[in-house]
């Protein structure tokens, strides 16, 4: 990649209160154990000390995760819950490729993402639908980002939240879903046209 | 390409570097020539680290205490198979002990004493079945076979049983039974063992 073409995918320069925000926000996902090999060893050896810890580290991240998918802070309560049972459960498993946060969190989006298809056939909701019920005023309206995202339909919400803040490429995310990576393509290209005209007024 | 601007998804895949397809490569080419599609991948761009700066939800109390309830059950249910098994185990060996002596000393009792232990025995063996429940025990076909035949076998010697008159006729059948019953205890604890329910 040639620096100019670097240059195309580079972010632009962002206003201060972002960069204060952005650093905020990482340093808090990013809040990994100084220890976290230390700790993950004795966890694997059922050490109810170590489990804690891990819970302490990564439930405020995952609870994040599973709230920016889910609908209900019941349901993304129930996913925390749903996911540190299967880290206690399973951190035998875990065979130390990739972080521990990497592991978690994909056992949490598992969780999140099986929560959502459960309330899809409890709620007829289609998994692939345009939008969720409108819950403001008027489209035209300028929405916040927290509005718009959560306006948007449940996988659509899901797939920018993983691939844009998590991390998860397509090919993880489709496999999550149980879908194709297009599928996963055109959620983000259709989340990011509705978030556009929501956000910044322009078309969709 | 040149003269349109880019879709959402070509925009997108210029914000992730992806060269995978002639159009996305064309799409980077695109971007350095129209001030239009430049001006929209730096508001993709803003839009994503916007995303990304959202504050941390947090969750209004601990979930661990019930993560360690979830535990603790799985840990008293794993104890509770355990103890089952070793039930069983427990009352196979009592059985088989007793077989052991009466086979050692045959002669040393006489037909109301081998009657009175061949029913304490069977009494021990249906006890430990009872408590094990294994109608509530997933089983292969192979083994639901075997575990009918033992049963018809049974219901055939309480048949009989249930028709002897003769002391010599009831020590016959109490010690088949008892046989049956000890065959159908190994069978329900080979498979616990083995498969671990």
């Amino acid at each position: 990649m040639t620096n100019d073409q670097r240059l195309l995918c580079d972010p632009p320069p962002l206003p201060g209160i972002f960069i204060t925000e952005m650093t905020r926000t990482l340093t808090t996902v990013a809040m990994q154990l100084a220890d976290a090999d230390a700790v993950v060893s004795r966890a694997q050896r059922g050490d109810p000390v170590a489990l804690e810890k891990l819970y302490r580290a990564y439930a405020p991240a995952t609870y994040n995760l599973a709230r920016r998918i889910c609908r209900t802070t019941e349901d993304a309560e129930d996913v925390l819950q749903e996911t540190f049972y299967e880290v206690c459960r399973s951190i035998r498993n875990y065979r130390g490729e990739g972080s521990i946060w990497s592991w978690i969190r994909t056992v949490a989006s598992s969780k999140a993402l099986m929560r959502l298809r459960r309330n899809k056939y409890r709620d007829t909701d289609e998994l692939n639908d345009e939008l969720a019920p409108a819950r403001h005023a008027s489209p035209a309206l300028r929405l916040d980002l927290e509005a718009a995202l959560d306006r948007l339909s449940p996988t659509a919400r899901a797939v920018v939240w993983l691939h844009d803040v998590e991390g998860f490429t397509h090919e993880e995310i489709a496999n999550q879903m149980g879908k194709s990576v297009s599928f996963s393509k055109s959620q983000l290209a259709r989340a990011h046209q509705r978030l556009r005209l929501w956000l910044d007024g322009g078309v969709a | 390409m040149s003269q349109e601007h880019l879709s959402m998804e070509l925009l997108l895949a210029v914000r992730d570097g992806e060269r995978s397809e002639p159009e996305q490569v064309a799409a980077h080419a695109h971007v350095a020539s129209c001030e239009a599609c430049r001006s929209e991948l730096d508001r993709l761009h803003q839009r994503t680290a916007m995303l990304r700066a959202l504050p941390t939800l947090t969750p209004a109390r601990s979930a661990f205490p019930a993560v360690q309830r979830q535990m603790a059950d799985d840990l008293r249910h794993r104890w509770q198979r355990r103890f089952a098994i070793g039930g069983l185990a427990a009352a196979a060996a009592l059985a088989i002990a007793v077989v052991g002596n009466d086979l050692a000393h045959p002669a040393e009792l006489d037909a109301s004493e081998q009657l009175e232990t061949a029913m304490t025995r069977s009494e021990v063996l249906e006890r430990a079945l009872n408590a094990w429940r294994p109608e509530t025990r997933a089983m292969d076909a192979h083994t639901a076979e075997i575990v009918i035949e033992l049963e018809d076998r049974i219901a055939d010697v309480d048949g009989r049983l249930e028709r002897a008159r003769r002391l010599a006729e009831q020590v016959e059948l109490w010690q088949e039974r008892v046989g049956l019953m000890s065959a159908l205890v190994d069978v329900h604890l080979t498979k616990a063992t083995n498969v671990g329910l």
